[in-house]
């Protein structure tokens, strides 16, 4: 359950149970001769207070998986958890509650309401829940996430990398469990894609989110504690403290 | 969520706007009725209470028949004139005069008889007493003379007669001139609701109408300070049998009464096509929120992720329906009063005239409007609202497809279920009859239509595209692909425009019917060649009893039948009868006798009666049934003869002197007269020897069945008219569909200029996308209407409409019609399209 941080040497966080875990994961399309496995028994665990970056080709099967630990699919066999709730378990009521208040999502686009201005954006999950946001907190993010002369304008009054900021200030306003980002940067300028992991990576060690991020460029993951790497539907590969240049090398060992 | 839905609302002003439009007319159309009908019943309300208010009481004789529905109003005999002294004698009444009524029509300076619209002519004895009179002097003087008549003012405006002119008036018997004398007003109208009054003296009065001693009411005042209800008592007490006193109020409010009945026919007829208009725009509401939803998939999907629960999403939608629903109702509402006043020129045009008034506004009208409006609009919405529910979280990342195999199996069960249920409906509904079931089945046939439509959607697009596609090229190729691609989509567009087209076709095939089956019934009724009826439209269609006997002595002519029409009470209900002639019945009259005499019982004062009454009341030659007339009370008659049912003739006859005998001064509806020869000369002839009586009209057969047919036309023109609304809105709608689907489209639209093509033939190509739309839902639409008006003429095989004929020319034009509407629904949402700029076009996804 808890590894040693083999970066900063430090005790390896307390026994906390993790963010989020899958047991036996496996999710099939199709039948007979046409049948594709997305996931083929996938097993893992992503730690709380840690940034674990999901990689791998495509068809790996890793947009799948993370579907599967958010409750956005449902898995053809196997068990996810968020925290200790088990998300097969939840019916519609729970998963929307779930979605709320302990889940927060980035995707690569699209990730705001067009109609909203940044502000409604950001306390939409407070406001769908009926209360109030921390006042403090939205400041906070707000000022880290530098977006404070955007609030009052609508997401085609901003540009891609302010949209994802705050997207950022949305997954977070309520504090989740667990932050999932699917392809965060994937649309996003280097400059901007700097900004936006820097923030990700400073509200892990700093505020003590979890995020779990899917990813196929190797600077990206470079700022997680951990990579997982998958192909054909399997867990592979895993790569602590991970660098830019030892992240590609792993990627070259998969390839053959 | 409220943000949202206001953003939303806020952010899609066209969409909103258009869709509105649809509910804004519907509840225009509500609305603007009931204003009118509350409007005119205030007013007629008040005039009846203004010209009342002074009378205390009226004696006059009792009703006829207990049975005061038909045509006529109550039916009174008149009563003796020394009831007036009697009255006089009792104490506490200070005044008491009679009146009598009878036929009086003014003749234009230019010969023409004058009538308004359907009002009748009336003839009325000027009361003096200032008190009691409904009349008021506007100039001039009462009449004192035999020779003097006072005028309505409405009459003398429109035909510039003034106190002092020469005019000619027709009664009962031969025409005479007067000197107008004074002009009238009645209450505070120029007229009563069109109708014409020509005011008598007394004496006069009761000469010109037949009524010498005799009164039909007497209009009694009480002195000030009089104890009014043992007055009324004191009175009663006097009166002899069959005579009544009544308060002048009550008279109000029977008069009132008898005009709002006849009103509530209008309102109601006009809030049937209030609500069809209604009905369409639902269609198209469901459409614009079906497809809303279709294309905020990723946003609602994002709600949901963000923590949105399937209730607060179904909500949502909802209230973007609600808040929709109640802004075009509150349009609707103030619309409404301006329609108003629309319906009345409308109604005027068609020779309807109304009084007008100050425009009544009822918190009726605000709550039904707005629970109607808002009602329609949320039931649009609660199926797409349903289907955004299902709309899975993970919708939102763009790996998603959506799988769109709707339940289309589950759609089809339902909407056969729901459209043979209407079927159901329908027939029940005219066999029994019962009006609410045809409605109820009319409802439910078409929204079961509406969802079997997909169905055929991609065959019938496929084939009437056909044409166009080897016409116009590739454009005319790609809008056929287009309209196949979606079914669904194209079905749903093209319902509304199918339902509007179904009830115009289902008005032409029953206006088509009824107009032959009228030229059948005249044809099977009359050998006659000539027919002679009153020329003003509506009124009492009565005129000069002295018509025939002038026509008599024209050369040439063979035979004259008089025919006259009334009510009795026969087997304690209240019928029509129709009186012939007697003599030279067979040269004018066609009379299939099934068993039985024809003449010669009438001649007997035995009563003919239809195979179909025969049948239905089981009564047969020698049969013996009890009857009651207004002015000889209860008898029996014996049925002499049993003839072929014409809607013509009526179920009930008996001969003209018979009718004479028991019919206060009756006067013809018609004068039949045959002829030698039915040539040239003998229509002059026949038109000289009648030139002293101008208030008739003088047809051939075959004119006369053109007439008929004339009639009806009108008739159909104004139901044409009142449908025209829900067309408009059908179009409405598929002017907001293809522009959302152009919306929808724009990648697509970008990715096919980028390929080379022509701003031109993107407009070709929307373009033929909805005249295949439109020529689709208008065959539906046909075919559907064509088997509704069979079905409904055939029903009514009982009441007349003998044959059934089906214009196929009239339905070619409407499917020609509704193509080229197709057309030019598609202009806007064409010149959106083409003017797509490439490059933003292709960037979106």
């Amino acid at each position: 359950m808890t590894t040693t941080d083999q970066r900063t040497n430090q005790p390896a966080a307390p026994a906390v149970p993790p963010a989020a875990r899958a047991i036996d994961l496996r999710k099939t399309y199709g039948k007979g001769d046409a049948v594709v496995r997305a996931l083929d028994g996938v097993s893992v665990e992503f730690e709380h207070g840690r940034f674990t970056a999901v990689m791998g080709p495509s068809g790996s099967g890793k947009s799948t998986l993370m579907h599967c630990m958010a409750g956005l699919d449902t898995p053809t066999s196997g068990r996810t958890f968020v925290g200790e709730r088990e998300i097969g378990l939840l019916d519609d009521a729970g998963l929307t509650e779930m979605r709320r208040n302990q889940i927060g999502f980035i995707f690569q686009s699209f990730n705001l309401v067009p109609t909203l201005t940044a502000r409604e954006n950001i306390t939409l999950p407070a406001d769908l829940a009926k209360v109030d946001v921390d006042q403090a907190w939205f400041d906070y993010l707000v000022e880290q996430l530098k977006i404070a002369d955007r609030l009052s304008h609508r997401p085609s009054e901003m540009s891609g990398g302010q949209q994802q900021r705050v997207a950022c200030a949305r997954a977070l306003i309520r504090r989740p469990d667990l932050v999932f980002a699917d392809e965060p940067t994937g649309n996003l300028d280097s400059n901007s894609s700097t900004e936006m992991l820097s923030f990700l990576r400073h509200s892990v060690t700093e505020l003590r989110q979890s995020i779990v991020m899917v990813t196929h460029d190797a600077r990206g993951a470079a700022y997680a504690d951990r990579v997982v790497f998958l192909a054909d539907g399997n867990i592979v590969d895993e790569l602590l403290s991970p660098t830019p240049d030892s992240i590609l090398e792993r990627m070259k060992l998969l390839g053959t | 969520m409220r943000k949202v839905v206001l953003q939303g609302l806020l952010a899609h002003k066209l969409r909103l706007a258009l869709t509105a439009l649809a509910i804004v007319l519907g509840v225009t159309f509500i609305s603007g009725t009931l204003v009118l009908t509350d409007t005119l019943h205030n007013t007629f309300t008040t005039l009846f209470g203004h010209v009342y208010e002074n009378v205390d009481f009226v004696v006059r004789g009792k009703a006829a028949f207990a049975d005061t529905t038909g045509d006529t109003g109550a039916i009174r005999k008149p009563i003796p004139q020394s009831i007036a002294t009697t009255v006089r004698r009792i104490p506490g009444v200070a005044y008491a005069d009679g009146s009598v009524t009878g036929y009086a029509q003014f003749v234009s300076r230019q010969g023409k008889a004058i009538s308004t619209g359907g009002a009748p002519t009336l003839g009325v004895s000027y009361v003096t007493n200032r008190q009691l009179s409904s009349l008021h002097l506007s100039s001039g003087s009462a009449p004192t003379t035999a020779h003097e008549v006072v005028m309505d003012a409405g009459t003398a405006q429109k035909y510039h007669f003034v106190v002092g002119d020469r005019v000619r008036v027709l009664l009962a018997g031969p025409p005479q001139t007067f000197t107008v004398s004074g002009i009238v007003t009645f209450g505070t109208a120029n007229n009563l609701a069109g109708a014409t009054i020509a005011a008598f003296d007394l004496p006069t009065a009761q000469r010109l109408f037949g009524e010498e001693g005799r009164y039909d009411a007497i209009n009694v005042l009480t002195s000030p300070g009089a104890d009014k209800q043992s007055v009324e008592h004191a009175i009663a007490a006097a009166l002899p049998s069959g005579v009544q006193v009544v308060t002048g109020q009550t008279v109000a409010d029977e008069q009132a009464n008898d005009i709002n009945h006849a009103l509530s026919f209008f309102s109601t007829a006009l809030l049937v096509f209030a609500f069809i208009s209604l009905f369409v725009g639902a269609f198209t509401i469901f459409n614009t929120f079906s497809i809303t939803v279709g294309q905020r998939t990723r946003e609602l999907a994002l709600l949901r992720i963000v923590g949105a629960s399937r209730r607060q999403v179904f909500r949502s939608v909802l209230a973007e329906a609600l808040i929709v629903g109640v802004v075009s109702s509150l349009l609707g509402l103030g619309l409404g009063v301006l329609a108003a006043l629309g319906l009345e020129a409308l109604l005027k045009g068609f020779g309807i005239t109304l009084p007008s008034g100050p425009l009544v506004f009822e918190t009726r009208t605000v709550i039904v409007a707005l629970l109607v409006g808002v009602g329609v609009t949320v039931v649009s919405a609660i199926s797409p609202a349903r289907r955004a529910v299902r709309i899975p979280p993970v919708a939102a990342l763009a790996s998603y497809r959506a799988d769109d195999q709707e339940s289309s199996r589950r759609r089809i069960t339902t909407g056969s279920v729901i459209a043979v249920l209407g079927v159901a409906a329908l027939v029940a509904g005219l066999t029994i009859p019962a009006i609410q079931l045809v409605g109820v089945g009319a409802v439910a046939l078409f929204i079961g239509i509406g969802m079997l439509a997909p169905v055929v959607a991609r065959p019938m697009s496929s084939v009437i595209g056909r044409p166009l596609a080897r016409a116009l090229g590739i454009s005319g190729r790609l809008g056929r692909e287009n309209s196949m691609r979606s079914p669904r989509r194209t079905a749903q567009t093209a319902s509304a425009l199918l339902v509007g087209l179904a009830l115009v076709s289902a008005i032409a095939v029953f206006g088509a019917s009824l107009s032959k089956s009228a030229t059948s019934s005249v044809d099977n009724a009359i050998s006659a060649n000539y027919i002679i009826t009153a020329s003003a439209t509506g009124g009492t269609g009565q005129f000069s009893a002295a018509v025939a006997d002038a026509v008599a002595t024209v050369p040439g002519v063979t035979a004259v039948s008089s025919v006259y029409q009334g009510e009795f009470e026969v087997r304690h209900s209240l019928s029509d009868v129709t009186a012939v002639s007697t003599d030279h019945l067979s040269s004018t009259v066609i009379l299939r006798m099934a068993s039985g005499e024809g003449a010669p019982a009438l001649a007997r004062g035995e009563l003919l009666i239809d195979t179909t009454t025969a049948s239905s009341d089981g009564l047969s030659v020698g049969s013996v049934v009890p009857v009651k007339f207004a002015q000889t009370g209860s008898s029996t008659m014996r049925i002499g003869g049993i003839f072929q049912a014409n809607a013509l003739i009526g179920s009930y006859v008996v001969g003209d002197r018979f009718f004479l005998a028991h019919f206060e001064s009756p006067l013809p509806v018609a004068v039949l007269v045959q002829t030698e020869h039915g040539d040239a000369a003998t229509t002059h002839a026949i038109d000289r020897g009648l030139d002293s009586y101008p208030g008739i009209k003088i047809q051939t057969r075959a004119q006369y069945e053109k007439s008929q047919q004339a009639q009806v036309n009108q008739l159909l023109g104004l139901v044409y008219a009142l449908l025209a609304l829900a067309v408009v809105i059908a179009l409405i709608g598929i002017v907001n569909t293809l522009m959302l689907s152009v919306f929808e489209r724009t990648h697509e639209i970008g990715l096919l200029r980028a390929v080379g093509m022509k701003r031109r033939q993107v407009r070709v190509m929307i373009r033929s996308e909805s005249v295949i739309l439109a020529a689709f839902g208008a065959i539906i639409g046909i075919i559907v209407g064509t088997a509704l008006g069979t079905a409904f003429a055939a029903s009514l095989k009982q009441q007349g409409i003998t044959d059934i004929v089906i214009p196929v020319v009239s339905l070619v034009v409407f499917l020609v019609l509704a193509a080229l509407l197709g057309l030019g629904a598609a202009s806007w949402p064409a010149r959106r399209a083409a003017k797509l700029d490439v490059l933003t076009a292709i960037a979106t996804e």
